[in-house]
């Protein structure tokens, strides 16, 4: 019987292997183009820590997505395991920096610091890297003292950026950001505030 | 007529069939996947959720209020540009029996935290026993309600007095004269070879590795690898360890092993959709035995409690037990059981609290405090790695940072103050689960640290001489 059956196995694993192989590479979902469209920013008179908090937490268990910046709010990641360092792959969810740049609600013009709503599904990345949070890059961004920052103030290093939510009685944070494709966005403590990778970054003008 | 298909047909069929099928599958399972196709619909559910930092330790004469911030939304598709308009109350009471009093919280329109407040009437924030609380929280516009912490009047938040604390100032932290180690008790290199630890990388992400760690009272260094869903297991003076499979789904995930070794349990930090996270046991050889999820949305820690696992779980803050006896406690049980210390061995609790440049701990025995702490740093002070006995003592390690530094100061404390003071390299290159770090077993600290060359433990005598 299983003589018999060689050939069969042998086909099946070659063309297995061949398939998955060569469309790994061309890994697609078409999360942003069922869903996601591109719009101008809507102007706003101001913001506030809380409602950024709110629309935050919306986002929650929602995907990552390498540059990307557009997702829903269903509470599943609509893209899970698309290829971490392909940014082309059209996956739900923003990176860690395009998903402060829309919390944040910040212009696409680094020169300014106005206020911005951007639906969850308008793609969008914004023109900051975690690296240039960090750097207090962009008319709206100041670097600030890590034992002073506080509710929806940020710690970024050089790859990664994260808000945050609350505090915890140990001294560790509840952060939110989106962290990985293993992950996607959601709310996780952290201990990025003595981290010395990891430095503070403020939103300016928040009405409250 | 039937045709008989003859041996030497079968291998043409078999091969083709094969083929078919195996496009097929691996069309279906989604390895090839391109274009894969899901329409999703934003289905945004209304909530209400709020923060707060206990106020689980008090000093003499401190005005006491209980802050707390709260977020809601609708179902809808506005994007909301204020605060939650909510109303709620505290209910509080002296000590931790009796019947509560209900204080209403307040708007505090000048406060960027804590926007709701509450005042602990004055005779109950006297009590020498302490107080015990809960709110609830209501949303104005969807009627939404919350419970923090979740156990509401079966688990409310402790706190206690102080009592005569050893107050310890430290000054200025002195960067640069770290502890050497006694001994490297284990290494292993980034790789995927037999004695490697694997390195978990993407864009955006801090290298992930080594997660976590914990020893058992004969120094057996249990790391937990999650990169390749193992344990490396060093035995006491082993220079190579042995590789243990464990079925988990990593996301820096804590561990935590028994002091015989028997038995390992793993908190990992995400889950399904609409899940709670797990807690996996896993025997010494690396089969499942049983599983748990967490009470709450999500944990930071796991460790060893005096009948089984327990995780401090969020947003309550509570220490809830995981499982006992094997058996995994059902979520409701475990926030009815929620303590706001971490419970040790000889049915003390030990409780934390960091407020800017300061910790406040203390053991707490069921008539209260028994022994507690004051230490202040002119630096600021991070997390609180680790609050562990030792014998009559109580190990503390926390970091200490300023913008572009940071250093873990490692406390023997007992009922003087201060009898041995260590700093430490963080060794933190790689990222780990947050509060990972550091193990006490025996008389000794270890500490899980990395470079870009790979992960270590080591080891520290915290004996005093």
């Amino acid at each position: 019987m299983l003589r018999s059956c060689r050939p069969f196995v042998v086909a099946f694993a070659f063309a297995f292997v061949l398939i998955g192989a060569g469309s790994a590479s061309a890994y697609h979902t078409r999360f942003v183009a069922l869903n996601c469209t591109t719009s101008a920013g809507d102007p706003t008179p101001y913001i506030t820590r809380d409602g950024s908090i709110t629309i935050a937490l919306k986002a929650r268990h929602e995907g990552y997505q390498w540059a990307g910046g557009c997702w829903n709010d269903n509470d599943v990641d609509d893209s899970p395991g698309d290829p971490p360092s392909d940014p082309n792959t059209g996956g739900e969810g923003g990176d860690c920096s395009g998903f402060t740049f829309k919390i944040w609600r910040e212009s696409e013009n680094e020169n300014d610091a106005g206020f911005y709503q951007w639906n969850k599904l308008w793609k969008v990345h914004g023109p900051y890297t975690a690296a240039a949070f960090k750097a207090g890059t962009g008319a709206p961004n100041v670097t600030v003292s890590k034992s002073a920052a506080i509710k929806m103030d940020a710690f970024a290093s050089s790859g990664h950026i994260g808000m945050i939510y609350a505090k915890n009685a140990d001294g560790t944070d509840q952060i939110v950001e989106a962290k990985g494709e293993a992950y996607g966005t959601n709310v996780w403590t952290r201990t990025y505030r003595g981290d010395s990778s990891y430095s503070g970054v403020r939103r300016t003008g928040w009405s409250s | 007529m039937r045709r008989r298909w003859t041996g030497s047909a079968l291998p043409g069929l078999g091969l083709a069939g094969g083929a078919i099928a195996g496009a097929l599958v691996a069309g279906l399972s989604g390895i090839a996947g391109p274009h894969r196709s899901i329409a999703a619909s934003p289905v945004g559910a209304p909530f209400i959720e709020a923060t707060h930092v206990p106020v689980s330790l008090t000093v003499p004469g401190e005005p006491i209020a209980l802050r707390y911030d709260v977020y809601c939304a609708g179902s809808d598709e506005s994007i909301d540009e204020g605060s939650c308009d909510a109303t709620g109350s505290v209910f509080v009471r002296a000590g931790d029996t009796g019947a509560f009093e209900e204080t209403p919280l307040v708007l505090d329109p000048n406060a960027t935290g804590g926007r709701y407040v509450a005042r602990v009437p004055d005779d109950i924030a006297r009590s020498a026993e302490g107080f015990s609380y809960y709110a609830t929280v209501q949303s104005v516009a969807t009627g939404a309600t919350t419970t923090e912490p979740a156990g509401g009047a079966s688990a409310p938040q402790r706190s206690f007095p102080i009592g005569r604390s050893v107050d310890i100032h430290l000054g200025a932290h002195l960067f640069g004269a770290t502890a050497a180690p006694d001994r490297r008790v284990a290494q292993a290199p980034w790789g995927d070879g037999p004695g490697e630890a694997g390195l978990e990388r993407g864009q955006g992400l801090t290298p992930l590795g080594g997660s976590s760690f914990d020893v058992t009272t004969g120094g057996t260094v249990d790391v937990l690898d999650e990169a390749h869903r193992r344990i490396l297991r060093w035995t006491d003076g082993a220079t190579t360890p042995e590789r243990v499979p464990v079925a988990v789904n990593g996301t820096l995930a804590d561990l935590a092993v028994s002091t015989d070794g028997d038995s390992m349990y793993v908190l990992e930090s995400t889950a399904e959709p609409g899940r709670s996270p797990l807690v996996r046991e896993f025997s010494r050889d690396g089969r499942a035995k049983s599983s748990a999820r967490i009470g709450e949305r999500m944990a930071s820690q796991v460790r060893m409690g005096p009948t089984g696992p327990v995780a401090l779980e969020q947003p309550s803050g509570a220490w809830m037990p995981v499982m006992e006896g094997g058996e995994a406690v059902a979520p409701e049980d475990q926030r009815r059981r929620g303590r706001s210390g971490r419970p040790v061995a000889g049915g003390d609790d030990i409780v934390i609290l960091r407020t800017e440049n300061e910790i406040r701990t203390a053991i707490v025995g069921p008539r209260g405090v028994r022994r507690s702490w004051r230490v202040t740093s002119d630096t600021p002070i991070g997390e609180v790695q680790l609050a562990q006995p030792l014998g009559s003592r109580l190990v503390l390690v926390f970091r200490v940072y300023t913008e572009t530094r940071s250093e873990f100061v490692a406390l023997v404390l007992d009922e003087r103050g201060v009898v041995r003071q260590l700093s430490l390299d963080p060794a933190d290159w790689a990222e780990t689960a947050p509060l990972a770090k550091f193990r006490v077993a025996g008389k000794w600290l270890y500490r899980l640290g990395s470079t870009s060359r790979g992960l270590f433990v080591d080891r520290f005598d915290l004996e005093v001489s």
